[in-house]
């Protein structure tokens, strides 16, 4: 990116200061979880905001920024291409994360998400039904 | 001293609990066609499954993540979907031989048909891992598996012509009366059941579960250092009693009781009784492990919510996925197919799946973002990768292997 002289013409804000993070390297892919370590789930796509897929970006334009943590159908879609109806995607909002490491941290409890749901129903109607299913084991 | 009680318990739970049913079978059936001739194979395994255990251990201690959650992170969703595919359904098989490998230890020790005592295996298969902690899971079994010393002292009291037995080791070689091929098949198949794939699963996540930090990897790694090696020794007597009984009346290794048959001339009933409970106890060790191992590797791939350290309810589709892997592997036997046979096919393909975890595992060791200064240094590297090559190549050879020798038929 800095080998583009345009780049800096175009662009006048300063270089982020803190850790930067290469989305596709350290957030794709990544276990996210919880405020008390649960796993919620892997980020499994990005979305981003400021910019329209497929349309060329005008020099000069502001930078995108990444917006949520995609789950759900766009695992599907990364493996074998297509679209996943908008009503379908299950977001976690960047604003939740609250650290970014080898894991991903959330600063909220994972069971008030709507990424945990399919978690939850598997819980209440199978595995909870079981005896012994809500007890530590001994 | 309860230190030195704890470390003891470590390394005989790594003794009794590095066999299993594919240890077992291939062993009796290497011992009663080449003798101790494919020593050298078990020496190659152990020392490889001391270097991946070892180095699994300490990437899961250091960085807090399992096998999975690396493989799905750095290979990104397609090549890891395709990883978790194969390994999933190579642990698949092996969950389904150890369940057929329990079924016929009742069997031994009932006469009652194993095709009674599968539901009744999964079942306790099931039971334990639902309702015991996993410490004690993985400290009964180990212990009670260590009564597979009996192979041991059974070689011993067949007073066998040790130089003979020397003399194979020492002169590795296909024998003049088998083909070729062969003799490496059953190197290969030796290689999977040393180095099968799911002691790593198993051994990245339980150090999770068990919250290991650095400082436990001193204690890990002398479990590992001593505890493998001397099942290594195991599996050596195992092959010894075949080498000593089976080879010379020509007997083929087919189920369990030719396994077992050295040990009960040798020592009797006594020694015979000795040898069912250390059957069982490795054989469900193993499939405990195994069935653990599928619900890890689908949930640290998928971020699913895992481990025994949680109630069922709070890692539901973890325990969901282990049922359904269960349901499959009884249904599998349900077939009627052979579990010795379903072990002979498990120890192969372990082989062909083994560099689609090690490669990874090998890389994040390396790798500062995950491991700080605990990368591997420059001997771990150098001994990673030469077993690398070895890996890779009983990796390509086995399954052309398998069809040229029709199973080594």
């Amino acid at each position: 990116m800095t080998e583009n002289p345009d780049a800096f013409q175009t662009d006048a804000a300063p270089p982020p200061a803190g850790q930067v993070l290469d989305a596709h390297l350290h957030v794709l892919d990544r276990q996210v979880l919880d405020r008390d370590d649960v796993p919620v789930t892997t980020a499994d796509d990005l979305e981003l905001d400021g910019i329209e897929v497929g349309a060329p970006i005008e020099p000069g334009s502001p930078r995108p920024t990444v917006s949520a943590i995609l789950t759900g159908p766009q695992l599907v879609m990364r493996l074998f291409g297509g679209h996943a109806p908008a009503a379908r995607t299950i977001r976690i909002p960047w604003r939740l994360v609250s650290e970014v490491g080898t894991v991903i941290h959330l600063g909220v409890a994972g069971d008030a998400l709507d990424a945990t749901w399919a978690e939850r129903w598997v819980s209440r109607h199978l595995i909870g039904r079981i005896p012994g299913g809500r007890h530590a084991p001994e | 001293m309860s230190k030195i009680f704890a470390v003891a318990l470590g390394i005989l739970t790594a003794i009794g609990g590095f066999v299993d049913i594919g240890d077992l079978v291939t062993n009796a059936v290497v011992g009663s066609r080449f003798g101790l001739g494919l020593a050298w194979v078990v020496l190659v395994g152990v020392v490889g499954i001391c270097i991946y255990a070892q180095m699994s251990g300490r990437v899961a201690a250091v960085s807090g993540r399992a096998t999975f959650e690396i493989i799905r992170e750095r290979l990104g969703p397609r090549a890891g979907l395709a990883n978790l595919a194969a390994s999933f359904l190579i642990n698949l098989l092996t969950v389904t031989a150890e369940i057929g490998g329990v079924a016929l230890a009742l069997q031994l020790a009932t006469s009652v048909a194993p095709g009674w005592w599968i539901p009744v295996a999964a079942f306790g298969v099931w039971i334990v891992i639902w309702r015991a902690r996993f410490k004690l899971l993985e400290n009964v079994t180990g212990l009670l598996g260590l009564t597979l010393i009996v192979f041991a002292v059974a070689l011993f009291m067949l007073s066998p012509d040790w130089g003979q037995l020397a003399g194979q080791a020492l002169q590795p070689g296909p024998p003049s009366d088998e083909p070729v091929a062969t003799y490496w098949f059953y190197a290969v198949a030796l290689f999977g059941a040393a180095m099968t794939p799911y002691e790593v699963f198993f051994f990245s996540s339980g150090a999770i579960e068990e919250q290991w930090t650095k400082q436990d990897l001193a204690k890990s790694r002398l479990n590992v250092l001593v505890g493998f090696p001397l099942g290594g020794l195991l599996s050596l007597a195992i092959a010894g009693c075949a080498a000593v009984v089976l080879l010379p009346q020509a007997i083929d290794v087919t189920s369990l009781s030719q396994v077992v048959l050295p040990v009960a001339e040798a020592g009797g009933k006594v020694a015979l009784a000795f040898v069912i409970v250390g059957i069982l106890a490795a054989t469900f060790g193993a499939a405990l492990e195994t069935t653990l191992s599928s619900g890890y590797t689908l949930a640290q791939y998928f971020g699913w919510s895992w481990g025994k350290f949680r109630k069922p309810a709070k890692a539901a589709r973890f325990h969901l996925s282990m049922i359904i892997a269960l349901l499959i592997a009884v249904a599998i036997l349900a077939t009627g197919v052979d579990p010795i046979l379903v072990t002979e096919y498990s120890v192969v393909f372990s082989a062909v799946a083994l560099p689609l975890t090690y490669l990874p595992i090998l890389i994040i060791a390396n790798d500062r973002e995950y491991m700080g200064d605990e990368v591997n240094g420059r001997a771990m590297n150098f001994v990673g990768q030469v077993y690398l090559v070895i890996i890779l190549a009983a990796a390509i050879a086995a399954i052309p292997l398998l069809i040229v020798t029709g199973a080594g038929a």
